[in-house]
């Protein structure tokens, strides 16, 4: 692959697109809550946020839900431009779709339609009812994601199988003791107990705690399957000059982006404790000419400790092997050195579907606008690394994000 | 819906005891899971070998709750991730040291191939003995 991976849009060039405003609605069950409820209500809150009115959204980029097939249907359908009264302004509505990585996706899908001209405002949503839906239903749902149904669901696997067995060949290859895992877990909840929205925000966990709760999928103990939760959220893209004309001084702006597709099931991945971050990073660094030593903090996919630990030595955050050490020193936690899932994560916050990565990536933005809420605000943060994946972890997403200075 | 004959022919081997490999007659390669065209010289003209049945236990887990809609009955049980000594992947069921208990099994152990359960498509395996 010798052909380079540069992006065609010069920082701070009049098309160079950028973030401008985020929303959410917290995380956890909520059974009263109505799927286009929460759609509208972050939908507005993410435009009020970028200053805006719902007339001046373009473009609606959707991210799915998985609970119901009809829901999805009205997200499909352009709904939302409805909901939102921009019918007969809005240019197009339509959906982005690859499972957990898709708000990795849906960036570089707006980024593209801002830079080209395609689109001049553009707003992400999601939501997502996994909270209040069958849980028998759902896990039968899930059996068919990222799992050929012809040669693999005969074995009976499911969501978590996949993540045990990740978990059990990456313990495997790294030495990872059962309470450095848990750590993980907890890092996660320190974030969460600093997240209002987080679904777990009162509740404080220990590693005591993980390695007592019931085995659910050896090596995973139930308090390391993530929750699964109703929630939404929603951002804004514009592009640099838009921005401008509307007064804004600071933004986010998209440094580089990496990917790697290494597998559609699991069984077919050439190396579980690997997957595709090392391929993903080194075409997000060679993007950005950064290095993992360049940002203040990270977001990255971690429906299971050892997603996030795989992927975190695959960016080279720490050496190949530690990184579930890494957490259990310390370094993911509220004042480490890299602050890590900040919103507390799939596994504290919430696992809200396709959602759980949106939120991830949301938080990264509101970290950057310097809009988080001030116990977990990373002070004067300037740069972070947003990671996702999606299906049976079939790829490794990176985006590096900067905050940016808009001139005059 | 009609099951596409790669499916049928997989399965019919399974029954009759034997893993069957999907083999690209025109390139030579092995291919699992099976294709519909060969994912190497794109041929359509793709056929079976029998396999060894022996290979490497990449990883696996022991799913204790929480089993897919038909599949309650059989907890726990064991699912792992065999790279067959002829270069392909399959994800297959383990068989027990002793019931309910997979204790013995690490990653990396050889293991290799002794049939299928009733009413299961896939392949099982077993830890291979020294």
């Amino acid at each position: 692959m010798s052909e380079k991976w540069q992006l065609h849009v010069a920082p701070g060039a009049a098309n160079d697109p950028v973030f401008i405003g985020v929303g959410e609605i917290p995380t956890g069950k909520f059974p009263e809550r109505g799927f286009i409820q929460q759609l509208s209500k972050v939908a507005l809150l993410a435009i009020k946020d970028a200053g805006m009115v719902p007339r001046d959204i373009d473009t609606i980029l959707l991210i799915p839900c998985l609970h119901g097939a009809a829901d999805q249907a009205d997200l499909v359908f352009s709904r939302m431009v409805e909901e939102l009264g921009i019918h007969g302004s809005c240019k197009s509505s339509y959906m982005v779709h690859s499972g957990g990585s898709t708000s990795d996706n849906a960036t570089r899908a707006a980024h593209g339609l801002i830079a080209t001209g395609h689109a001049h405002n553009v707003l992400v949503l999601q939501s997502e009812r996994w909270g209040s839906a069958d849980l028998s239903e759902m896990i039968t749902m899930l059996s068919k994601n990222g799992i050929p149904g012809e040669w693999e669901l005969p074995t009976g696997i499911q969501f978590n199988a996949i993540g045990a067995m990740i978990t059990r060949r990456y313990m495997h290859a790294s030495g990872s003791t059962p309470a450095e895992m848990a750590s993980v877990c907890v890092t996660l909840r320190n974030w969460a107990n600093l997240n209002e929205n987080a679904m777990y925000y009162t509740k404080p966990l220990t590693v005591e705690q993980i390695l007592a709760s019931r085995m659910v999928a050896d090596p995973l103990h139930a308090y390391e399957c993530p929750p699964m939760a109703d929630g939404a959220c929603a951002f804004v893209m514009t592009s640099t000059a838009n921005a401008k004309k509307r007064g804004i001084t600071n933004a986010v702006r998209v440094a580089g982006t990496g990917g790697c597709v290494s597998h559609y099931c699991l069984s077919q991945e050439a190396d579980q404790a690997v997957l595709g971050w090392p391929v993903a990073a080194e075409r997000a660094w060679e993007q950005s000419g950064w290095g993992p030593q360049d940002a203040n903090f990270a977001e990255i996919y971690d429906s299971y400790a050892a997603v996030t630990t795989i992927a975190i030595e695959g960016l080279g955050i720490c050496a190949k092997g530690e990184g579930a050490r890494w957490f259990a020193e310390g370094h993911g936690n509220p004042g480490g050195k890299l602050p890590m899932n900040t919103n507390g994560g799939l596994l504290s916050a919430g696992h809200t579907g396709v959602g759980g990565g949106t939120a991830l990536l949301v938080e990264g933005i509101r970290q950057l606008l310097h809009r988080a809420p001030d116990k977990r605000q990373i002070e004067n943060c300037q740069r972070a690394i947003i990671g996702g994946s999606g299906g049976s972890y079939m790829d490794a997403q990176v985006l590096l994000l900067e905050r940016t200075k808009l001139g005059a | 819906m009609t099951t596409p004959t790669i499916v049928s022919d997989f399965r019919a081997g399974l029954a009759s005891g034997e893993l069957l490999i999907q083999n690209c007659n025109d390139c030579g390669k092995p291919n699992m899971w099976p294709r519909y065209a060969c994912p190497h010289c794109q041929s359509e003209n793709l056929g079976w070998v029998k396999s060894a049945g022996v290979g490497t236990l990449h990883s696996f887990c022991v799913l204790r709750q929480g089993a897919p809609e038909g599949f309650e009955d059989d907890l726990p049980y064991a699912i792992g991730v065999v790279k067959l000594d002829e270069g392909v992947q399959l994800g297959v069921r383990l068989v027990p040291n002793a019931p309910g208990d997979w204790s013995q099994y690490n990653c990396d152990d050889r293991v290799e191939f002794v049939g299928k359960e009733p009413g299961r498509e896939c392949a099982t395996f077993t830890r291979k003995a020294g």
